[in-house]
C-alpha cells in the first residue's frame, strides 16, 4: 500500500515529539520537514533521510505532502493551513489552532467545503481520564450539570522575561490563555459544552511583562448551568502539567485530574458498578495502551486517529477546526470582558 | 555482560512522583522535604541488604550523591544507576524559552568545563549543530556530574528520551550513546523505555548489545506499549548475555498488591527489579517477595 506521506512545519517541542510518534505509525512516511533554523536542519540533513526546508513554501511547492503537522508559533498557524487547504492538503495543527476566532471559522469553513480531513492538537480528548469522563456524562452518571470547574496549573513560567520570541505577546499566540487555559477551555467544551456567556474574567500578571501567567473566568448556560476556569501556569507547587476538572450534578459530583476520577454518587449505579457515596476509578484501571509510547497514551492516539482519518478509516474527526475554533471565540469573550469590566 | 544486582531501590519515591495519586505524590514530597528522611530510607534499604540505587539526575540527587560521597566507607560496597536527564528541567526551560536558547543555558551558563570553553570559542551551538554526537555526550557530562566519585553500574537514558529518539529510528543515536557510556563512565549502557519489546527488536536489528534494558513490567499492562503478551514473550525469548532485563512500576503505581505483583515477576525472564518504598516494612517485604 502506498505510505501517506507527511509534511512537519515547525521543529520546535511539539514538533520533535509529532514526528517520533507519527514516524511510528507504519503506514506513514514523513518526508518533508520545514524549519527557519539551521541547527535542527543541519542535524536531521544528517540523521534522517526527510527532506528539509527553511520554510513552508518551499515545502508545499517541492514536495506536496498528503499532510501536514503544523507546530509552528501560533501566528503562522493561519497562512500555513489556509496554503495548504488550497493545495488539497489535509492538516493537523496545533493547538490553539489560530491567534484569532475570524481566521479559525474561515479555516474551519474551507476545509469542510473541500472535504479535507482536519484536526487540532487537543490532547486531552484523547486521554483515558477524560475520555472515561465523557462517558460518563453521556450516560447521565451525575444526572443534570448545574456547575463545574476547569483548572490547570503548571511551574512553565517562573522567572522574569528576558527574552523576547513569539511567546511574549498575544499577537503571536503568547500568554497563558491561547497556550494553556485553550487546554482547559476545549475540555469544558468536550465534557460540558460550550458556554453562552463569558463574565467575570480577570488576568494576573505574575513573571510576563505584556502576556498574563493566571486567568479565570465565568461560564454561563442558557440551560442556567455555570462554571469557571482556573490557571496558572506560574504556579511552582506543581511539577508538571496538571489539569483538575469538578463537576457537580444532580446525581452526585465527579473530580478528575490525569491520575484518577473520584465520583460521588447520591445513588448507586448498577452498570458501572458504583455504590451510594464515594468511588475511585484509577488511570491503571482504565487506560488503553497504544502501540507505541512517547510522552503518553494520549499523544500518539490523537496523531493515529488524524492518519485513520485521512486513510477514510474513520469518518468522524474527534477534534476538528471546529472545535478550535469554538475555543478561540471563547478567549476572544475572555479577552474582551477583562477589557470591559475586569480593570478597576 | 557483568550482571546487574537482582534488587534495586528507585527514587520515585522521594520526588513527589506518584502516577496513580496527586494527593499520595504531595503527601511524600513533604515528607521527604528533610532530606535527612530520604537518607533514613537509604539506611533501611541498606540493613535489608540493598546494596543498589538508581537515581535521577535531579536537583535534589546532588545532595544524595554528596551524603554517599561523604559516608564512602560505610556504604562501600553501594552500586549506582544514575538515569539521565532530569526531563522536567529542559521540559520547563524548552517551553519557556524555545529549543536553542534551552541548550545554550545548559550547555554553556555557567559550564567551565574546558570542553564547554572551548566550543564557546569555536562558536557555541551553532557549531555543535554539526556534531549532533557530541552535543549529546556534552550533556550526558552535565548531568552525570553529581555522581562523581561513585560506583556507577549502569547509566540509564530516560524513557521521555529513550522512546522518543526510538521513534526517529536512528541507529547512531543509541549506538554512540551506548559506546560513550562505556569509554566514559566504565560502566554498562541502559535504556528505560515504555516500548520494550520495540527497543530489543531495533537493537538486535541495529547490533547494538551489551545494553540494559530498564521497562515497566507488571500484569495489568500499565505503561507497557504495544501489551503485556508482547512483553512476556520478549522476554522469554531474551539471551541475558545481550540484553539484561530490569523491571520498573512492577506495582503498576499500587493497582497490584506487592505479593501477586512478584508473583508474576518472579515467573519471567528477568534479570533485576528496580522498585520505590519509603516504609521499613514494605522495603524489607519487597526484598523478600523478589525472588528472581
Amino acid at each position: 500500500m502506498k505510505k501517506i506521506r507527511i509534511g512537519i512545519i515547525g521543529m520546535g517541542r511539539m514538533g520533535i515529539t509529532h514526528y517520533s510518534i507519527i514516524n511510528s505509525y507504519p503506514d506513514v512516511q514523513v518526508e518533508s520537514v520545514a524549519d527557519p533554523s539551521g541547527l535542527v536542519t543541519t542535524i536531521m540533513n544528517k540523521y534522517l533521510s526527510a527532506k528539509t526546508f527553511k520554510d513552508y513554501n518551499t515545502l508545499f511547492n517541492e514536495v506536496k505532502p498528503d499532510a501536514i503537522l503544523v507546530c509552528t508559533p501560533p501566528a503562522l498557524h493561519y497562512p500555513i493551513a489556509k496554503k495548504a487547504a488550497e493545495l488539497g492538503i489535509h492538516a493537523f495543527v496545533e493547538k490553539p489552532f489560530t491567534t484569532k476566532y475570524k481566521e479559525a471559522s474561515e479555516l474551519a469553513a474551507l476545509y469542510t467545503q473541500k472535504g479535507l480531513v482536519n484536526q487540532v492538537g487537543y490532547v486531552n480528548r484523547f486521554n483515558d481520564v477524560f475520555v472515561k469522563m465523557k462517558e460518563l456524562l453521556d450516560n447521565n452518571i451525575v444526572g443534570e450539570i448545574i456547575r463545574f470547574k476547569s483548572e490547570m496549573f503548571s511551574c512553565t513560567i517562573t522567572r522574569s522575561d528576558v527574552s523576547s520570541g513569539w511567546r511574549a505577546t498575544h499577537e503571536n499566540g503568547g500568554g497563558a490563555v491561547f497556550e494553556m487555559a485553550s487546554h482547559a477551555i476545549d475540555l469544558v467544551h468536550f465534557l460540558i459544552g460550550k458556554p453562552d456567556k463569558i463574565m467575570g474574567s480577570s488576568l494576573n500578571h505574575i513573571y510576563s511583562k505584556n502576556v498574563e501567567d493566571a486567568v479565570s473566568a465565568t461560564f454561563l448556560y442558557k440551560t442556567g448551568k455555570s462554571g469557571t476556569i482556573y490557571i496558572n501556569w506560574s504556579d511552582t507547587s506543581y511539577r508538571k502539567p496538571t489539569n483538575k476538572i469538578e463537576i457537580f450534578g444532580t446525581g452526585g459530583r465527579l473530580l478528575a485530574d490525569q491520575h484518577s476520577i473520584k465520583i460521588f454518587m447520591n445513588n448507586e449505579n448498577a452498570h458501572y458498578h458504583f455504590r451510594k457515596g464515594w468511588n475511585t476509578l484509577y488511570i491503571t484501571d482504565i487506560f488503553k495502551p497504544v502501540s507505541f509510547y512517547v510522552r503518553g497514551n494520549e499523544f500518539t492516539r490523537q496523531l493515529y486517529h488524524f492518519i485513520d482519518c485521512v486513510e477514510g478509516k474513520v469518518q468522524k474527526n474527534l477534534c476538528t477546526f471546529s472545535d478550535g475554533a469554538n475555543a478561540l471565540e471563547v478567549i476572544e469573550n475572555i479577552f474582551k470582558d477583562y477589557e470591559q469590566n475586569g480593570r478597576i | 555482560m557483568e550482571p546487574i544486582d537482582k534488587i534495586i531501590l528507585g527514587d520515585n519515591q522521594f520526588f513527589g512522583i506518584n502516577h496513580m495519586s496527586e494527593e499520595k505524590a504531595q503527601q511524600l514530597a513533604e515528607k521527604f522535604y528533610d532530606i535527612n528522611n530520604i537518607f533514613k530510607v537509604y539506611q533501611n534499604a541498606f540493613d535489608a541488604g540493598i546494596r543498589a540505587i538508581m537515581l535521577n539526575s535531579n536537583d535534589r540527587a546532588k545532595d544524595i550523591c554528596a551524603h554517599f560521597r561523604e559516608n564512602k566507607n560505610q556504604y562501600s560496597d553501594m552500586a549506582w544507576y544514575p538515569s539521565v536527564p532530569y526531563p522536567h528541567k529542559y521540559a520547563n526551560l524548552i517551553a519557556e524559552k524555545g529549543i536553542i536558547p534551552t541548550l545554550n543555558e545548559v550547555l554553556f551558563k555557567g559550564n567551565t568545563t574546558i570542553g564547554a570553553l572551548n566550543m564557546i570559542a569555536k562558536g557555541g551551538i551553532a557549531v555543535l549543530a554539526k556534531d549532533a554526537m557530541k552535543m549529546m555526550q556534552m550533556l550526558v557530562d552535565i548531568e552525570m556530574k553529581m555522581f562523581k566519585g561513585l560506583n556507577i553500574k549502569v547509566v540509564f537514558l530516560q524513557n521521555i528520551i529513550t522512546d522518543l529518539m526510538l521513534g526517529y529510528n536512528v541507529k547512531e543515536v543509541f549506538y554512540e550513546y551506548c559506546e560513550y557510556i562505556r569509554k566514559k563512565y566504565h560502566a554498562l549502557p541502559g535504556l528505560i523505555t515504555l516500548n520494550m519489546p520495540y527497543l530489543k527488536t531495533k537493537l538486535e536489528e541495529w547490533n547494538i548489545t551489551g545494553v540494559v534494558i530498564c521497562t515497566s513490567f507488571n500484569k495489568i499492562g500499565y505503561l507497557m506499549s504495544p501489551d503485556v503478551n508482547s512483553y512476556i514473550q520478549a522476554a522469554h525469548n531474551n539471551n541475558k548475555a545481550e540484553y539484561q532485563l530490569m523491571a520498573m512500576s512492577t506495582l503498576a503505581s499500587g493497582a497490584i498488591p506487592a505479593k501477586q505483583a512478584y508473583g508474576f515477576i518472579n515467573q519471567q525472564n528477568i534479570q533485576s527489579v528496580v522498585f520505590g518504598a519509603s516504609d521499613k516494612g514494605h522495603i524489607e517485604e519487597t526484598v523478600k517477595l523478589i525472588q528472581l
